[in-house]
């Protein structure tokens, strides 16, 4: 079993947590992590490209796109057309 | 008998020789959710008004002498991490709880191209993660069948609603189980389509290599008229795949004559109920006794699908969820200090426990010095997986398994244990993890009466030859009555 740092992984996933949840936490991921340990050796791990289901890209044409006002209804502040975030330049 | 007891098919058949209007049928599926919905609750959301709109579109063009389609006036739920365009689509989580798309998702507009008349929004775990219904951050659904027992998950409002007659039939989403499990449990049929055979666009992203849209309806002829619907290449999805996939739902015939049946040992173990085994094993002598032959097949690497499954839907759910910063749209915490700050009281108050452990799991087996270890071991993992039911195909054209090894459990039964949860996955994974399509159709019902569901495996986009022989089981059957409440 390696080394769980829940602290670390929160940081990692930009989750808040609470000094009182670390320890049940910890538990629930070693038990969750135990769980999927038992996955089978490979001697080549090279994990090759799929042939069948190929992604394309899709061409680079200049269409109507959704507009600003629908995009900025569901955001949490808006200000003159701008989204508002706090301050991160002093 | 009511509107709402009659199967899709039946309902379009009556349109057609006019002896029902649409807004009669819409009628009566509205009056079936004034009555039950707050026993069942299925919905998180209900469009009465638009319903009501849309099927009197449908009556004018019937009137007009239009051709309709098989799914014109047909009233189809949705499950609520679908995006439609102007109505709320929450995921069942705090973060998307006011969240209203500017856009659809193409099974939606594919849909409206067939003028449906969609019901509403349908429960579900929150992200679609869980297996019970239980991580809605709304409320819980009760399974039909008995009330106390969860629908499954995490499709779980979509098969409640269908067991129900809360809607004809509904959409549903499968990253690991999430159409099928619910369909066993609540007694009708769930089709999970092979991957790239329906458009993702749209869809809230989970594990997006493994995500699948499919249908859910009371009968197979059901399913496979909403599979054709919405099927087929979408330029807005790039795993879409562009192959020609015809009609199959004038294809059925019911017949298993001559067919090669799978049978893997693996998937009746010890943690598969009796009672369920016996019911799936009783489904497969049916068919034989139609005519086809039973294979013994071995699947040694089917140990392995649930862990590789979660690494993988973690790994990209951790990727996929980052986008749910409190910025551009969702929840935005109150209270913060910084950006960084910001970022985490939106997440870690939007999100539930489930979504937040997942995202933990996922976020660490990404991390440097594990990747090699768990994410790149599972994906290798899978390719073994996919090459043992390309085998397995050379020997059957279809392989046959029960869909849960359990039938619906309690309400809070396991709610408190995630490897507990995770464990009724165990027969649908392997599936998803292999990118094949699979139906669940009921088989039967235990002793207390809940249904117990028969899991049919097809090769990459022969989802005909599986839902032709879940066909023919129902012709003997019966199609799935609507639940009494």
């Amino acid at each position: 079993m390696p080394e769980f740092d829940i602290r670390h992984v929160a940081k990692l996933a930009k989750l808040h947590v609470e000094e009182n949840e670390i320890a049940k936490l910890e538990k629930e991921m070693r038990e969750i992590v135990g769980m999927v340990e038992n996955l089978p050796e490979f001697d080549n791990t090279n994990l090759p490209l799929n042939k069948d289901d190929a992604m394309k890209l899709r061409q680079d044409d200049i269409k109507e796109s959704m507009k600003r006002d629908d995009m900025l209804r569901n955001a949490p502040a808006v200000e003159a057309g701008c989204i508002v975030v706090p301050k991160i330049v002093e | 008998m009511e509107l709402y007891e009659y199967t899709v098919t039946e309902l379009s058949q009556l349109l057609k020789e006019k002896k029902c209007s649409a807004e009669e049928i819409t009628k009566s599926f509205f009056s079936r959710i004034d009555a039950v919905e707050e026993k069942v609750g299925a919905y998180i959301t209900l469009t009465k008004e638009k319903a009501f709109e849309q099927a009197a579109n449908v009556d004018k063009k019937l009137m007009a002498g239009e051709t309709l389609s098989p799914l014109a006036g047909i009233p189809i739920g949705i499950k609520d991490n679908i995006s439609t365009n102007g109505v709320k689509t929450t995921c069942a989580s705090k973060m998307l709880s006011n969240f209203v798309p500017p856009y659809s998702a193409t099974v939606i507009n594919r849909l409206k191209d067939k003028d449906v008349v969609f019901t509403g929004k349908l429960n579900m775990d929150e992200f679609a993660m869980g297996s019970s219904c239980e991580t809605s951050h709304f409320k819980n659904t009760h399974n039909p069948h008995d009330l106390e027992r969860v629908p499954g998950g995490s499709s779980g409002g979509s098969a409640a609603a269908v067991a129900a007659g809360e809607c004809a039939a509904a959409l549903g989403s499968d990253t690991g189980g999430s159409i099928r499990q619910p369909s066993a449990f609540c007694g009708v049929i769930g089709l999970k389509p092979t991957y790239g055979s329906v458009s993702r666009f749209g869809l809230v992203a989970f594990a997006s290599s493994l995500d699948q849209i499919g249908p859910l309806g009371r009968c197979v002829k059901d399913v496979a008229v909403l599979y054709d619907a919405i099927k087929g290449y979408d330029v807005n999805d790039a795993t879409s795949s562009e192959k020609e996939l015809p009609p199959i739902a004038d294809k059925l015939t019911g017949s298993v004559k001559g067919k090669k049946i799978g049978i893997p040992e693996e998937y009746f173990g010890s943690g598969v109920d009796p009672q369920v085994k016996e019911m799936v094993m009783n489904a497969a002598k049916e068919m034989e006794k139609d005519g086809a032959a039973l294979v013994n097949l071995n699947l040694p690497s089917t140990r392995y699908a649930l862990s590789a499954y979660y690494i993988i839907a973690c790994a990209e759910a951790s990727s996929n969820l980052a986008r749910f910063d409190g910025v551009k749209y969702g929840y935005r915490a109150e209270k913060f200090e910084s950006l960084t700050d910001m970022y985490e009281r939106s997440r870690s108050e939007g999100f539930g426990a489930e979504v937040k452990r997942r995202i933990m799991l996922g976020t660490f087996v990404l991390s440097s010095g594990y990747y090699d270890a768990y994410y790149k071991r599972a994906k290798l993992t899978q390719l073994r997986i996919a090459d043992e039911f390309n085998e397995a195909f050379s020997k059957c054209d279809f392989i046959l398994t029960p869909t849960s090894p359990v039938t619906a459990f309690k309400i809070g039964d396991r709610a408190n244990d995630p490897l507990k949860m995770y464990t009724a996955d165990i027969c649908t994974v392997p599936i998803n993890i292999a990118g094949l399509p699979a139906v669940s159709f009921p088989c039967g019902k235990d002793g207390l009466g809940l249904p117990v569901g028969c899991q049919l495996i097809g090769k990459k986009f022969d989802e005909l030859t599986i839902l032709d022989a879940a066909y023919s089981f129902e012709k003997k059957l019966g199609f799935a009555k609507t639940a009494q409440l």
